[in-house]
């Protein structure tokens, strides 16, 4: 075998030399994982990293901009394809972060849904317990405009739950939460004296009384209870009828003055039969509201500033048949349909007493069910 | 001798050059003023990634610094810091501007919302007016507490505009506008059936 000629070994030597200049590369990140980074990035974007899993998305970004910086500064920089390209190291290390996070996160967020739907469907069973119960009792208008800032909130509570901003979908759930627990008290503030024992205990005997007259003197006498929402004609101490009633648009409420939509509790007596014409609600008895108990019951109340310096303590309450004029409005009265106030018109007289009171059992419907709302809120 | 005098003079001349690297605190301001405009145009709300990376990248840059003044002085080089906080003053503008679209985007649809409410709200009180009261005196009280909740509400709605809070805004003037109709709906039956009664009882009369 001839020996190798000197320009052979020369072109070889150059040869390799340039196949190693060529070799010798500018070093690149994988294009695949680069893209797997970069998608990691996009989903972290998509499922709010930054919100569900701060720590961890943070420390993602500071070190996915950290290699960026890098790989733009060191861009020119040439590596022996036998060196190790120490991108792919960190390309891995930031995507293993990515992956972290993107777990945190996603855990974190379904936690996050499913504890603020969880909430806010507590909170909207709650709500239709609550309004199931405020209905039973009708006292809907005592609660005024706050049953409809509490829809609102529960509303928005479940608006913000769609939208995925869980956070404040738990804030309005709360405020919503909130303010069922402070209606409630209000609840239990104007209508815990049907629960009563006292109180209900001298309605009682307030009715007893009646009862025992209407037996003594032969006669016909109205006993109203407000929380059945009865109206019962006794005659000779016996109960012959009841009917429901309504009462005003406040009724349920002790009343206080003019204008409130309060039924008074009280014993009075029909002091004038309203006829057709005489009256817009068909035909009506007027009682002899107030009295003198009212009267003294009034004055206390506005010496104590318990209600308006300019109020009024009212009258015209009436046991009267319906009418459908437009904005006719009862404030306080007891109304019956009209077949039922034609047949009452007709078996009462004038001097008839007719007492009104809250309840005769402490296990009445308005106790029951404000017992329930308080169970509830315990609960 | 003559070798190490030359050597000397390497030495020196290099650490004149390079003993010359100073921080970029210059831009380290400017990047952290640019991060601050960002953060004031909602970006945290409305960019909320975006931000996140900006943030990262200003703590990148900081950290760098910080290693590289852990350095000898001779050894220091800030140019990769430097390079991070041009990159963060050009994202923060992007972002900056991209925050103050979304937020005028959420603030339109906001007033559009708020707009539909209150018109929703104006026909409701207009319809309260001619409601019926019929046998159910307390529903049309409810309804008149209900019409005051929502115009309660609906203040709710200015607030949150003038505080930003656009989200809310929305979302809460939505609510109002449904409720309104569904008030409006429940009138417009009530006024129905009792034009009905009224007609059946006007033909009663005739017979």
């Amino acid at each position: 075998m001839p020996a190798p000629t000197r320009g052979f070994l020369s072109r070889s030597a150059m040869v390799i030399l340039l196949i190693a200049s060529l070799a010798a590369c500018v070093q690149t990140a994988p294009p695949e994982l680069l893209e797997a980074v970069e998608s990691l990035d996009r989903d972290l974007v998509a499922i709010r990293g930054v919100e569900f899993a701060p720590t961890e998305y943070a420390r993602f970004v500071q070190d996915w901009a950290a290699l960026r910086g890098r790989m733009l500064a060191e861009e020119d920089v040439i590596r022996w394809p036998w060196e190790p390209n120490p991108l792919v190291a960190d390309l891995q290390k930031v995507h293993e972060e990515g992956e972290k996070a993107m777990a945190v996160a996603t855990q974190r967020k379904e936690e996050d849904h499913r504890d603020a739907e969880a909430r806010l469907t507590l909170l909207e069973r709650r709500l239709r317990v609550f309004n199931s119960r405020v209905d039973q009792m009708e006292s809907r208008v005592v609660l005024g405009q706050r049953p409809i800032e509490t829809e609102l909130l529960v509303k928005q509570a479940r608006s913000f739950l769609e939208q995925g901003l869980f956070a404040r979908s738990l804030q309005a759930t709360e405020q919503a939460s909130t303010l069922i627990a402070a209606q409630t008290a209000l609840l239990t503030t104007e209508l815990g004296r049907y629960a009563d024992e006292r109180l209900v205990g001298a309605w009682r005997q307030m009715a007893r009384r009646t009862i025992a007259w209407s037996r003594t003197n032969r006669t016909t006498v109205i006993l109203v209870n407000k929380a059945d929402r009865r109206l019962t004609i006794y005659r000779n101490g016996r109960p012959v009828v009841s009917h429901p009633v309504r009462l005003g648009y406040n009724g349920i409420l002790e009343k206080r003055y003019q204008g409130d939509g309060a039924t008074p509790e009280g014993q009075y007596r029909v002091v004038k039969k309203r006829d057709r014409g005489q009256t817009q609600f068909y035909r009506a008895l007027l009682l002899d509201y107030p009295n003198a108990e009212d009267r003294r019951r009034f004055q206390k109340a506005r010496r104590a500033g318990a209600i308006p310096a300019k109020a009024f303590i009212g009258g015209q309450i009436e046991i009267h048949g319906e009418d459908d004029l437009p904005m006719s409005q009862t404030l306080g009265c007891l109304m019956l349909d009209n077949r039922r106030m034609d047949k009452l018109f007709e078996q009462v007289e004038v001097g008839t007493p007719v007492t009104i009171v809250g309840a005769l059992k402490v296990s009445n419907p308005v106790a029951l069910a404000l017992a329930d709302l308080e169970q509830s809120e315990e609960g | 001798m003559k070798q190490g005098f030359i050597c000397c003079m390497v030495v020196s001349a290099l650490a004149l050059t390079m003993g010359c690297a100073k921080p970029p605190t210059d831009k380290l301001a400017a990047a952290e003023k640019a991060a601050t405009e960002a953060r004031a145009a909602g970006a945290p709300t409305y960019t909320a990634e975006d931000f996140a990376k900006l943030e990262g990248m200003l703590t990148a840059a900081k950290n760098e610094i910080a290693e590289q003044d852990a350095k000898l002085a001779l050894l220091r080089d800030y140019g990769k810091a430097e390079q991070l906080l041009a990159a963060i003053e050009t994202d923060a503008a992007r972002v900056n501007t991209e925050a103050a679209k979304k937020k005028e985007e959420a603030k339109i649809a906001a007033i559009r919302s708020q707009r539909a409410a209150q018109e929703a709200l104006k026909t409701t009180q207009e319809l309260i007016k001619k409601a019926p009261v019929g046998k159910d005196r307390a529903a049309l009280q409810a309804i008149k507490a209900d019409a005051q909740g929502l115009t309660a509400s609906l203040s709710e709605v200015q607030t949150a505009l003038d505080a930003g809070d656009y989200q809310a805004a929305q979302t809460k003037a939505q609510t109002i506008r449904e409720k309104s109709q569904a008030v409006q709906a429940e009138i417009q039956r009530a006024m129905t059936k009792v034009g009905a009664a009224k007609a059946q009882k006007g033909k009663q009369g005739r017979k």
